[in-house]
């Protein structure tokens, strides 16, 4: 867990992040709050804030003495939304170092063409 | 702080505040230990009844018959050597088990009324061993050698009631003033264990100062071999209860460390 | 709704001239685990004891599940108080504790207590007082978890208890307290390792309550800024500072409040680093102490 961040936050982007990875699959049920809160040695409360987070989002949704499922088309959703945050999470800060190096547009561009044909 | 809609959960006013399992659970606790209450007192008499036996096989052995050494035991003070030792039970009582008590949410009236059960036990119990072993050893003529280790003092020539009444109220008074101190050390430390103490002597010294300057001696001794042994030691049982209250008072307001 | 199950008011205890609680406002909500937090010696054990009806407060309003606790058997039935110093009759083993235990505990689960044993590895025929520090806390903490009264409070639990003790502290308080939901109040100064188990942090120092809030607020609620000393002063200028440290043109500066992603990106360019502020940190920097841990004696006692 990251200190700087309510964890709440984080559990919600755990789950998202095993939706968008498809370790939990569309329709299959996310771990319980017990579960949650075992397992990451938190507050049953923090995991249920965290688990509240995605069902506003309409992520998942509650199945009435089952649990909760992940709704389908959550992963579509959450890639999209990704996508959009891609350039402000991502691209700025690398931007921004880079520049710090002298490292222009141009070659940065070829440095992730280069990196892509090594992995 | 929480949002404005709290509201505060009220408790219920039932009344069974004080359920009297909550006063049992204390005589309980106090019989997790029978070494404190009965085996140590008991050993005491144990042993001054070994000691007794020995003298009066040496006296037998020195000044052959019996009946005239017999008299000698009725000034022997054998028979109350465990009633000293429940000071010690009753300090003991206290310190070892309300500290504990009351961190596991009992409160300080309920400890203290189900301590003086357990003292009220205690002595009836004690008293009523007592009195049948004095016609035990009347019965069997001084343990078959002549040794008198229950008749003696005020127990000569009483009967089974008297013995038992009169062990009883002793015993109580006695148990009731180690508890009692030990309260007063509970709420006011050393400092307040002390003023008791002081007090305490400082009472008695004005009290045979008031008998000695008044001449009150003899009209005082008259009075009570006039109430009896029966009458003196109902006085005692008075001042056993007079302990008791006094201890519940200053119990509710102490605060083991 | 949120059911308040204790609620104080300009609480105070004083000790002679010394004030241990210096007229505290407090409240705790039904079903939660709450943290009460500070330096040896900060007031919390006295806290515990006013709450639990343990000790008589010297002024303020005090009510729990809506009376004063003190003397009061149908308040004190519905707590547990775990002292730190928790006191044991002479010669008592825990298997005695353990079995005197149902008589004050009406939610008493003996076979959860004799799981618990079984995990601290708890000798049951030892005296208490024979007991290493370790073997008493496992007494108090499986008292506390197994009593499963309604208010439970710890104080300073895990004294002496080793790491896989703790971790199976921790666990079961999790586990049982997610399946028989009650309030939890846990005093320590191990606060890295409890942060994440507490739903609501309450900070006392010197007698007084420095911060009453959700966990999940105050975390991330500090950052710590460092870099240039110049530009680290500019960038925190208008904030509120809580630690700093300098050496030479460098600076390290702890400030209270969020930064937003706008913010964050700011820093990057002008070159600041920024670190997030635990919640053990953050406490180093409102208690105002150069050492996180303190050899002050408890004065409570």
């Amino acid at each position: 867990m990251d200190e700087s961040r309510p964890i709440f936050l984080q559990v919600a982007e755990q789950i998202e992040n095993d939706i968008v990875d498809g370790h939990v699959a569309e329709d299959a049920a996310i771990p319980s709050i017990n579960e949650l809160a075992a397992f990451h040695r938190i507050n049953p409360a923090t995991a249920l804030k965290g688990v509240n987070r995605l069902v506003e989002q309409g992520l998942v949704a509650k199945r009435r003495g089952v649990g909760m499922f992940v709704v389908p088309g959550a992963r579509e959703r959450l890639i999209e939304r990704r996508r959009a945050e891609f350039a402000a999470e991502y691209l700025r800060p690398l931007i921004v170092e880079a520049a710090k190096l002298g490292i222009g547009v141009d070659e940065l561009a070829g440095m992730v063409r280069e990196e892509r044909i090594l992995t | 702080m929480t949002a404005v809609t709290t509201e505060s959960v009220r408790v219920a006013e039932s009344s069974r505040r004080a359920r009297p399992h909550e006063i049992l659970r204390i005589v309980r606790l106090h019989t997790v230990n029978p070494a404190i209450f009965f085996g140590v007192p008991w050993l005491i008499l144990a042993g001054a009844w070994a000691v007794t036996m020995v003298i009066a096989l040496i006296i037998q052995a020195a000044a052959g018959p019996l009946d005239q050494a017999e008299t000698g035991f009725e000034y022997s003070w054998a028979v109350l050597s465990p009633q000293w030792y429940l000071i010690v039970v009753g300090v003991q009582a206290v310190s070892y088990t309300f500290p504990f008590a009351l961190g596991f949410g009992a409160t300080r009236r309920d400890y203290w009324l189900g301590t003086g059960l357990m003292f009220v036990i205690v002595s009836v119990v004690n008293a009523a061993a007592i009195a049948t072993l004095l016609l035990v050893e009347r019965a069997t003529n001084g343990w078959g050698i002549g040794a008198g280790m229950f008749d003696a003092l005020w127990y000569v020539g009483a009967d089974w009631g008297t013995a038992f009444y009169t062990t009883f109220a002793l015993q109580l008074l006695v148990l009731f003033i180690g508890a009692g101190i030990t309260t007063v050390y509970m709420r006011w430390r050393m400092r307040g264990m002390m003023t008791v103490l002081f007090g305490g002597v400082a009472l008695i010294l004005a009290i045979i100062a008031f008998l000695t300057f008044t001449e009150t001696w003899e009209p005082l001794g008259t009075w009570l071999a006039s109430i009896g042994v029966v009458g003196v030691f109902t006085l005692v049982l008075a001042k056993a209860l007079l302990w008791a209250v006094a201890g519940l008072l200053v119990i509710r307001r102490a605060t083991p460390r | 709704m949120t059911t308040t199950v204790v609620r104080a008011h300009g609480l105070t205890k004083r000790y002679g001239s010394f004030t241990a609680i210096d007229g505290i406002d407090l409240s705790i909500d039904e079903g939660r685990i709450y943290g009460l937090l500070g330096r040896n010696g900060a007031g919390k054990t006295t806290v515990m004891q006013l709450l639990t009806g343990q000790i008589f407060p010297n002024g303020g309003e005090l009510e729990v599940f809506g009376r004063q606790p003190a003397e009061h058997a149908d308040v004190l039935r519905r707590m547990c108080f775990i002292a730190e110093a928790q006191r044991y009759p002479e010669d008592f083993t825990p298997a005695h504790v353990f079995r005197s235990a149902p008589w004050f505990f009406e939610h008493w689960d003996a076979e959860f207590a004799e799981r618990l044993v079984a995990d601290f590895r708890l000798p049951l025929k030892r005296r208490i007082k024979k007991l290493s520090r370790g073997q008493l806390s496992a007494v108090g903490v499986i008292v506390g978890l197994a009593s499963r009264a309604p208010l439970t409070f710890f104080d300073e639990p895990y004294l002496g208890l080793d790491a896989v003790a703790r971790h199976i502290f921790y666990d079961r308080l999790l586990e049982d307290y997610a399946a028989h939901p009650r309030t939890v109040v846990l005093s320590t100064h191990l606060i890295d390792e409890v942060a994440n188990l507490l739903e609501h942090v309450i900070l006392i120092d010197q007698g007084r309550i420095l911060l009453d809030r959700d966990a999940d607020e105050v975390r991330g609620s500090a950052t710590t800024v460092a870099g240039a000393r110049a530009t680290v002063d500019q960038f925190v200028a208008d904030r509120p500072v809580i630690g700093r440290e300098a050496i030479g043109g460098l600076a390290s500066v702890t400030i209270d409040g969020r930064l937003d992603h706008d913010e964050r990106v700011r820093a990057a360019e002008l070159g600041l680093e920024l670190a997030p502020v635990s919640l053990q940190q953050l406490i180093v920097h409102l208690t105002g102490a150069e050492l996180a841990e303190s050899t002050e004696r408890e004065v409570a006692a």
